[in-house]
């Protein structure tokens, strides 16, 4: 009879042994993936976070323009914040510079922005990153700063806004620097106060970006500024900055939110207009020619908020790579669409609640395959404060069979 | 003892039973996975069992009820994980609510059985534990402390040893008890920043009451987690980030309960006080 019973606690012992793997967890280091929510006591702040790097070494600096109330200048102040791979804060630093414009770069071990003085002078500002010291600062002859970006080959490309000629102004500056070359792209109608709201944050963000494209079929920047009258997605050839063509909207409540190339004339594009936002995950886009956004076919986002920023990116992993489209829904939550490269099918939706607004403002893929989302949250659905998202890998592998 | 009728149904579940051990074994590693096995396991067992406390008086020392009782948890934290960071450099911190603010339940099938010293005890059944954790939201003019509530609902097989004293009129006991618990799904998206199995382990002592045709058993445990129950991997997936991540803590708990026995013995004494003539 007792060898009947001689399963019975070889049945206990599996149940026991499958509750042991699942107690004795692998240890899942903090710098994997967190949450931070970044707050300052004082009630009359409002963070409107920018841009985020990673550090060669490890940790992140981002970059925040802070608003505040008691302030006699009305647009934002600089703030750095560097923090420790885990999301820890390692230093806090507030400066003079005005309007910081996206993105923060890394270069040659230290980290710059772009942001203005008081009289609208764009400066290319270099951190340690180390200290938060500010070790050098470059005039960069443009006013108005609206968006920064190193190109592939290293050079700084900058987009800014001259109220003077009414034209936005994109400038691409050699390694002391210097202007190498400059385009401005006339408006044709005065704008200043449309961009002098978006900088001090108390009217529409526009979603004013530099990206880059090559072989398509020439290499070039895609730069979303206002031109002719509209807010367009301008192609400018890289060897001379002219304009080869563009997409153009409705005047300057409608646009494109982001752009990525996928490869040759192939294109993400996402986009907002009457009152919605769309997604072409594979636009056909003629670089050299220029044609209207709604001509685009379009699959709509309605869970997005109204006229979402949508930071569009590169995920490559071991095995694959894909495109990553990051926004903000109605509901409270960080959405993430996953599409695989070549394919262009969307093979995953990944969201992430949260309990107050939240506001997507970068995404980078970072040295261990994973992403981290800078963004911004209303903390007690009042104060606004940046937060950093780190996310592995692992919920962007595809699924085993 | 068994007649003879007793003797070929016996036999024939004997026959049952090793046809479905055959089974198991060749699936036992599946049994993990698929409930139709594991129910087949179990259903093995209580034949098993059957067949084998009718042949060795196995009943006449076995009690089973039911039980009731409260529980109040008590939180440990191993390790710490904020969402919140200073940009002053301001520390903060995590609390937790206090054994009495954390009142659950539990409902339980008690099954005993006994010899002249000691007492095994199994009260399978469901253990409801709740606590909140306490967070303070700091500025210069108002501080907002945000509290988020956990209700983790078990399964739990606590096993229970006790060594019995006989004081006539109390019959005492003391001794050790440990469980195994499995966490219920539930739909409150911060449960899943634990894992599901539980292990626990304490002291436990009580009194049983006799009350002629049902015995009372009322006890005291505190089990204390022998185990981390934050699941590493999902602690900021908490499903309101503005809020917490899971720390790493221990779920310990002090138990009362109230349990309802049957003897399956013919009763012979009413009480402790027996008349002899």
């Amino acid at each position: 009879m007792i060898r009947e019973l001689g399963h019975i606690p070889l049945f206990i012992l599996l149940v026991f042994g499958s509750s042991a793997c699942e107690i004795d967890q692998k240890e899942i280091l903090p710098e994997d993936g967190f949450l931070k929510i970044y707050n300052h006591p004082e009630e009359q702040l409002a963070y409107y976070p920018e841009s985020v790097v990673e550090l060669p070494g490890g940790g992140y600096v981002f970059l925040s323009a802070v608003k505040d109330e008691n302030d006699e200048v009305e647009y934002p102040y600089t703030n750095l914040v560097r923090t420790s791979a885990s999301g820890e804060v390692s230093w806090s630093l507030d400066n003079d510079w005005r309007a910081p414009a996206s993105k923060l770069m890394l270069i040659n071990g230290t980290v710059g922005f772009v942001a203005m003085n008081q009289q609208f002078d764009a400066y290319l500002i270099l951190v340690n990153p180390a200290t938060g010291d500010v070790t050098e600062q470059h005039n960069l002859e443009m006013t108005m700063p609206l968006y920064a970006h190193m190109d592939s080959q290293g050079r700084l490309v900058v987009l800014g806004y001259d109220f003077v000629t009414r034209s936005s102004w994109i400038s691409q500056y050699n390694g002391s620097y210097q202007v190498q070359r400059s385009n401005k792209l006339p408006v044709n109608t005065d704008l200043e106060y449309l961009v002098q709201r978006h900088l001090n944050k108390t009217g529409q963000d526009y979603p004013f970006f530099i990206g880059e494209y090559r072989n398509a079929p020439a290499s070039g920047y895609s730069v979303n500024c206002f031109y002719n009258y509209t807010l367009r997605t301008v192609f400018l050839d890289q060897a001379s900055l002219s304009a080869t063509g563009d997409i153009y909207s409705f005047q300057t409540e409608e646009g494109i939110s982001s752009v990525i190339q996928k490869s040759a004339s192939l294109f993400g594009v996402t986009s907002y207009y009457e009152g919605n936002n769309y997604i072409m995950p594979a636009a056909e886009i003629d670089v050299n020619s220029s044609s209207n956004i709604k001509d685009l076919p379009a699959d709509p986002l309605y869970e997005l908020t109204y006229r979402a920023e949508v930071i569009a990116g590169n995920l490559v992993l071991d095995t694959a790579s894909y495109c990553l489209f990051v926004s903000q829904t109605n509901d409270n939550s960080l959405v993430i669409y996953q599409y695989e490269d070549g394919t262009d099918v969307l093979i995953n939706t990944l969201y992430r609640e949260f309990d107050q607004v939240v506001v997507v403002n970068d995404v980078i893929q970072t040295a261990d395959k994973g992403i981290a989302i800078l963004g911004g949250i209303y903390i007690l659905g009042k104060y606004q404060r940046p937060f950093l998202v780190k996310m592995t890998q692992d919920p962007f592998l595809p699924e085993e069979e | 003892m068994l007649n003879s009728t007793g003797d070929v149904t016996s036999f024939q579940i004997l026959r049952f039973i090793r046809k479905v051990q055959h089974l198991c074994t060749l699936y036992c590693l599946e049994s993990v996975r698929n409930p139709k096995i594991i129910v087949a396991f179990l259903l093995a067992f209580l034949l098993n069992s059957t067949a084998w406390s009718q042949g060795t008086g196995f009943l006449d020392h076995l009690r089973i009820g039911f039980g009731i009782g409260v529980n109040a948890s008590q939180i440990a934290v191993l390790q710490t994980y904020n969402v919140f960071e200073d940009l002053t450099g301001t520390t903060y911190t995590n609390e937790y609510t206090g054994m009495l603010k954390n009142i659950g339940n539990q409902y339980f099938v008690h099954a005993e059985w006994f010899n002249d010293y000691f007492i095994v005890t199994l009260k399978p059944g469901t253990y409801t534990y709740r606590f909140k954790k306490v967070n303070d939201v700091v500025f210069a003019n108002e501080t907002t402390t945000q509290e988020t509530p956990y209700l983790l609902r078990y399964i739990a097989v606590p096993l229970e040893v006790r060594y019995r004293f006989d004081l006539l009129r109390f019959r005492p006991y003391a001794g050790a008890t440990v469980s195994y618990s499995h966490m219920l799904t539930s739909l409150d998206a911060s449960n899943q920043t634990f894992i599901r199995p539980k292990v626990t382990a304490g002291a436990v002592a009580g009194t049983y009451i006799d009350l002629r045709y049902v015995i009372l058993d009322l006890n005291v445990a505190y089990l204390a987690g022998i185990h981390n129950i934050t699941s590493k991997s999902n602690r900021f997936a908490t499903g309101n980030g503005s809020t917490f991540a899971q720390d790493d803590i221990l779920l310990n708990d002090l138990q009362i309960n109230l349990s309802l026995l049957f003897s399956l013995q013919k009763q012979k004494h009413y009480s402790n006080v027996e008349c002899f003539y």
